[in-house]
């Protein structure tokens, strides 16, 4: 059975205390009900054309939202944990280039300071988003807090599914297992810094001495949402991954992709780009 | 009515919880020195210090601040009339055209230069990646802030 939320002239602004009182929030306010973490998505609305007077519930505030902790089986970031505290945690911790790499070189330094990692991965329509091919690689999941308990996907199924979340429900935390594979992550904004990337490549790779024994690719910022490159990660396992090597086969599967336009690069350009990420990245990975 | 810590001082504002709070420090609190520009994030003219770190005022709704510790521009000097050592620097160097980006510039690198006493070239041009100037390209802006470095470290090794 769904309700129907009441009008408003004002904005509906409920800062949560805590997760059940999120939930409860956003279930109250049905489909109109969202999220608002460190607000760089949700205050440019206006900017996009999207509604603007919505219901909101703010989360940020949520102490356990903003936790890191970090075992030897996995490391559990918050929702609500920002993109320069992540960097700044993970600095003690080996490996994890990739995840380092987009969460110290996403936007600019105060958007850094605001942006979480929840509202990275839930923007619907944000392709340049760094967080998505980052975490895809290091085969992280998220889970999804609701009254009825706690359900955990896959990065790929909750990208694929997160405009049909129920109401009610919230991605509540990032789990990344601890591994041994080595990652990195590559962007190519317009400007050294500061601007989106037209075009993201991170990799992750797993060694058996001089071969890779098993690869993981996600491209983002080239379609609306980042994307395996299953033909590349074939490519790879196996190889020496010699990085000029690499480029030139990625070279023939841009096919893959089906390219956005924009503003600031066409689609021909993002995928034309890629093997040169992809090379990038393999060089940074050693 | 969110409770706002602006300056060290309590303030409320009577406007939406979903304004922006540059649009209440300039229009509500008189504080003008933050500058609404680009409204989106990009330009770092409205940056502020919130709990002592860059926060860019266009993003950030009035009824998330409570409770947070708020600084602008008008608050980095020491007293009436006295600029902070960073301000000095960047006033020695003749580094001020149209003064519109400064403040956020002045904040960005007030908080950066708290993490980072003695920067880098490069890394003072990443942090300023966010604070966007037409009118000086950067070079007064950087030596400025790279001689404010070098006198402090003098200092530190005397």
């Amino acid at each position: 059975m769904t309700t129907q939320a009441p009008p408003r002239k004002d904005s509906d602004l409920h800062v949560a205390a805590d997760l059940p009182d999120a939930l409860s929030a956003l279930a109250e306010r049905s489909s109109e009900g969202i999220a608002l973490a460190g607000g760089t998505w949700v205050m440019r609305a206006r900017l996009r054309g999207e509604p603007w007077n919505r219901a909101y519930v703010a989360i940020a505030g949520i102490p356990e939202l903003g936790r890191i902790d970090i075992t030897d089986r996995e490391i559990r970031v918050g929702a609500c944990v920002t993109h320069a505290e992540l960097a700044r945690v993970l600095e003690s911790v080996p490996g994890y280039l990739a995840l380092k790499q987009a969460a110290s070189g996403s936007a600019n330094p105060a958007v850094r300071e605001m942006a979480t990692i929840g509202g990275n991965l839930s923007a619907v329509g944000f392709a340049a988003a760094d967080l998505p091919p980052a975490l895809t690689v290091l085969r992280a999941h998220v889970d999804i807090a609701s009254a009825a308990g706690v359900e955990r996907l896959t990065i790929e199924d909750f990208l694929r599914f997160r405009e049909h979340l129920q109401p009610g429900s919230l991605l509540s935390r990032v789990v990344i297992p601890r591994s041994a594979w080595s990652s990195a992550h590559v962007r190519l904004p317009l400007r050294k810094a500061g601007d989106y990337p037209v075009a993201i490549v991170s990799i992750a790779l797993k060694r058996d001495g001089d071969r890779v024994a098993d690869a993981r690719v996600s491209v983002g910022s080239v379609e609306v949402t980042a994307k395996r490159w299953h033909s590349l990660e074939e490519e790879l396992v196996g190889s020496s991954h010699e990085p000029a090597a690499i480029s030139l086969r990625a070279a023939d599967l841009l096919g893959d992709f089906n390219a956005r336009e924009g503003s600031e690069a066409p689609g021909w350009y993002r995928k034309q780009v890629l093997p040169v990420l992809a090379a990038r990245a393999l060089t940074a990975l050693g | 009515m969110p409770a706002l810590m602006i300056n060290g001082e309590e303030r409320w504002s009577s406007r939406d919880p979903m304004t922006p709070l540059v649009v209440v420090l300039r229009d509500e609190f008189a504080l003008t020195g933050t500058k609404h520009v680009c409204g989106e994030g990009f330009c770092g003219a409205c940056t502020v210090l919130m709990n002592d770190r860059p926060a860019l005022a266009c993003l950030t709704p009035i009824g998330t601040a409570d409770g947070k510790s708020i600084r602008t521009i008008e608050s980095i000097s020491a007293a009436e009339g006295e600029l902070s050592p960073l301000q000095q620097a960047l006033l020695d160097a003749d580094a001020v055209q149209c003064g519109m980006c400064f403040p956020g510039m002045v904040i960005t690198l007030t908080s950066f230069l708290q993490h980072n006493s003695n920067p880098s070239e490069a890394e003072i041009r990443a942090a300023l990646s966010g604070n966007v100037c037409r009118c000086t390209g950067y070079q007064r802006i950087v030596e400025a802030v790279r001689g404010l470095a070098t006198l402090a470290s003098e200092g530190a090794d005397q």
